[in-house]
């Protein structure tokens, strides 16, 4: 265990090419389907949160239900719409990054979308109240709102991110964890470990603990600063 | 100013049923009443948070101005905040010294006490020109030193600016202090109007006497 350890620093200190290329396939899965559930999720969530009306409800339960969704379900579904029997077959996304990225999105965006509506939906009503007090307009209103709302948007950021990076059901099944293509680091893991490879496996891990690390020590200075 | 006949029930309970009332320009005027009495209701309905049974009911053509019973402090400074509703910086420094927030006015304003926050909000709505100002309960977080300048305060928004003030509040001391008519509301029914002096020297209703014996007046 202690040599495996060793071994595996060594690896990154070497920058292993191999080690290399699926860091950057999962950075640019994980960014880009974080950014891209951020992006649909916090105007979603903020409506969500901020809005009154028939079915409001009703969606709240919809996407509370989805925020817990089984990724190996998502990448079940995703795999059924695209593999060769699939209705988007024609498409050839399968085993693709692009597959991975779409997957993620979809497993991420109700977290974005859910944090934000509790968020807001605690602090609108007062915040309405004052600021229709105040004879101020909807877009000002609007403003006010996003305002409030730039520590929480940054902290489900790094929650969408966390989530997407250490994910592994979706992306094996929708991309394969093809070896120089579609491989990340949760999917290696499995597969070099799976075959006797501790080295690379205990690499990724402490990369991948240590980026988790990172995110946790960022989210706590974060959640200090909004408490203060 | 006229203020339509309003009704406001909720789950099939009436909460208010005022017949049309009037409110002086330039003038207070309070209104009274026990938890329950329909005194917020009232001030929501007319502030547009709230609408009232009747849908084509129209709240009077002027300007608003309202503060809730719990105001929100904006994430932002406090002298920020007092901006957001005017860039008058003379008078931004005497609303923020007048009520004693002066060193408090760098500070972020979600740190304020509930009274300090109180202060900061009626700072921040009479930064605002407007023609009637509903008020609910703005002084009740607040010490007396407090209450005694944010009462000037609005006097004096009230006269300079010939706005009409309704001023919700429990304390029928400061309805005596700031009012020119006082409504005593009772189970959302306008059950007395006049002078607080009249009120206090002879209420016409039991309703009345004994709110006010509970008050010890």
């Amino acid at each position: 265990m202690g040599s495996s350890i060793q071994k595996a620093i060594a690896l990154i200190l070497s920058a292993d090419r191999e080690l290399l290329n699926i860091l950057g396939t999962t950075a640019r899965v994980s960014l880009t389907s974080s950014v891209i559930a951020l992006l649909i999720g916090v105007p979603v969530g903020i409506w969500l949160g901020a809005c009154r009306f028939r079915g409001r409800g009703a969606l709240v339960v919809v996407n509370r239900t989805l925020m817990g969704m089984p990724p190996v379900v998502c990448g079940l579904l995703f795999y059924m719409l695209f593999s060769g029997v699939g209705p988007f077959r024609h498409l050839k996304l399968l085993f693709t990054v692009k597959l991975m990225i779409v997957a993620q999105v979809v497993l991420i965006t109700p977290i974005v979308v859910g944090n934000m509506e509790t968020y807001v939906s605690d602090i609108a009503p007062a915040m309405r109240e004052t600021a229709k007090g105040l004879g101020f307009g909807l877009g000002k209103r609007f403003l006010l709102l996003l305002n409030e709302c730039v520590y929480p948007i940054f902290s489900v950021y790094l929650l969408a991110f966390a989530r997407a990076i250490a994910e592994v059901g979706a992306v094996s099944m929708v991309g394969g964890a093809i070896a120089w293509k579609t491989n990340v680091m949760t999917t290696a893991i499995m597969q070099y470990t799976n075959r006797g490879n501790f080295t690379l496996g205990i690499a990724l891990g402490l990369i991948l603990m240590t980026l988790s690390l990172i995110v946790n020590v960022v989210l706590s200075l974060m959640q200090r600063r909004m408490s203060r | 100013m006229k203020i339509l006949p309003l009704k406001k029930t909720y789950a099939g309970k009436t909460v208010l049923d005022l017949p049309e009332i009037e409110l002086g320009t330039g003038r207070v005027t309070a209104v009274i009443g026990a938890n329950g009495s329909g005194k917020s209701t009232l001030a929501k309905l007319l502030a547009g948070i709230e609408r009232p049974d009747e849908r084509s009911w129209k709240a009077p053509a002027v300007r608003i101005g309202y503060m809730p019973q719990k105001s929100y402090a904006f994430r932002m400074s406090t002298a920020r905040n007092v901006a957001l509703n005017g860039d008058d910086a003379q008078r931004r420094q005497h609303l923020l010294k007048v009520l004693q927030l002066e060193p408090l006015a760098r500070q972020r304003a979600k740190k304020l006490s509930g009274g300090e926050t109180a202060k900061m909000a009626l700072a921040r709505l009479l930064m605002g020109r407007y023609e009637l100002l509903i008020l609910d309960e703005p002084t009740a977080a607040m010490d007396m030193e407090s209450t005694f300048a944010a009462e000037g305060l609005i006097a004096g928004y009230c006269k300079e600016t010939g706005c009409a003030v309704l001023l919700i509040t429990h304390s029928i001391r400061q309805a005596q202090r700031l009012a020119d008519e006082v409504l005593f509301l009772h189970r959302g029914e306008l059950a007395e109007r006049g002078s607080a002096a009249q009120l206090l020297a002879a209420p016409a209703r039991e309703e009345t006497k004994s709110f006010l014996e509970f008050y010890g007046m």
